[in-house]
């Protein structure tokens, strides 16, 4: 995808700014996949993966979420207050940054834990999550 | 701009999220995924859609879509991804 990129806009005559900004957008995503993957050209399967692991925590959190506190609370302080997208726009930031949190504490574990521990403790805490939810069902 | 506003909500959230369900799931999904930039988008994409359902729908979204219904959805998805990873962490003994 990136190749065509470049062809494209080397072709067009005011192109060499945007053949800059291409070049330099697509640098860091080989040098990334070959570093923490080892693998080369396999881009259908890289996209298809990122849409799959997009789609596996979209709909995994989306559903977990749904009627939660998080959910309660930007409820009730929109509620309260005269402007609900101030609140929704706290909320949203809160949200982000807590899983980008969550996201960099993962990666810190899988660079440290073997592979084999982390994928039993992947399926414990997997577990756990969905004891939390049968929880939240039986008591709401 | 009500800053005030923006930073109370910020904390609430913040502190009512963390170490909540969807950032242990966020770590776990992100541990074992090869392309963590997915993870993070995917969760943070649905959170932000649960909030904005919450904010635009107020107390409508309970009755529109059965919360019960949907965590024992969730629940059920939860506990199949678990016991997949468990299956394959016993079936590789080495690595």
């Amino acid at each position: 995808m990136g190749l065509v990129n470049c062809d494209v806009a080397a072709q067009t005559v005011t192109g060499s700014f945007l053949f800059r900004l291409t070049v330099s957008d697509t640098n860091p995503t080989p040098a990334n996949l070959q570093t923490s993957e080892q693998k080369n050209n396999q881009h259908p399967d890289q996209v298809k993966g990122f849409g799959k692991e997009f789609g596996l925590a979209f709909v995994t959190v989306f559903l977990a979420e749904l009627g939660d506190k998080t959910q309660l609370s930007t409820l009730l302080m929109t509620a309260e207050s005269q402007s609900p997208w101030i609140i929704f726009l706290g909320a949203a930031a809160a949200l982000v940054t807590t899983s980008l949190c969550g996201v960099l504490i993962g990666q810190w574990l899988a660079r440290r834990v073997s592979e084999n521990v982390l994928n039993t403790v992947t399926g414990a805490s997997l577990l756990f999550i969905s004891i939390l939810l049968i929880w939240d069902t039986v008591n709401l | 701009m009500d800053w005030n506003l923006l930073g109370l909500s910020f904390v609430v959230v913040f502190l009512a999220e963390l170490g909540d369900k969807s950032q242990l799931a966020a770590i776990t999904l992100s541990g074992n995924c090869q392309h963590p930039r997915a993870i993070f988008l995917g969760t943070s994409s649905a959170l932000i859609f649960a909030s904005l359902l919450g904010v635009l729908l107020g107390e409508g979204v309970g009755q529109l879509l059965p919360t019960h219904l949907m965590k024992a959805i969730a629940a059920i998805g939860f506990a199949l991804l678990g016991i997949s990873f468990l299956w394959s962490s016993n079936e590789e003994p080495e690595a």
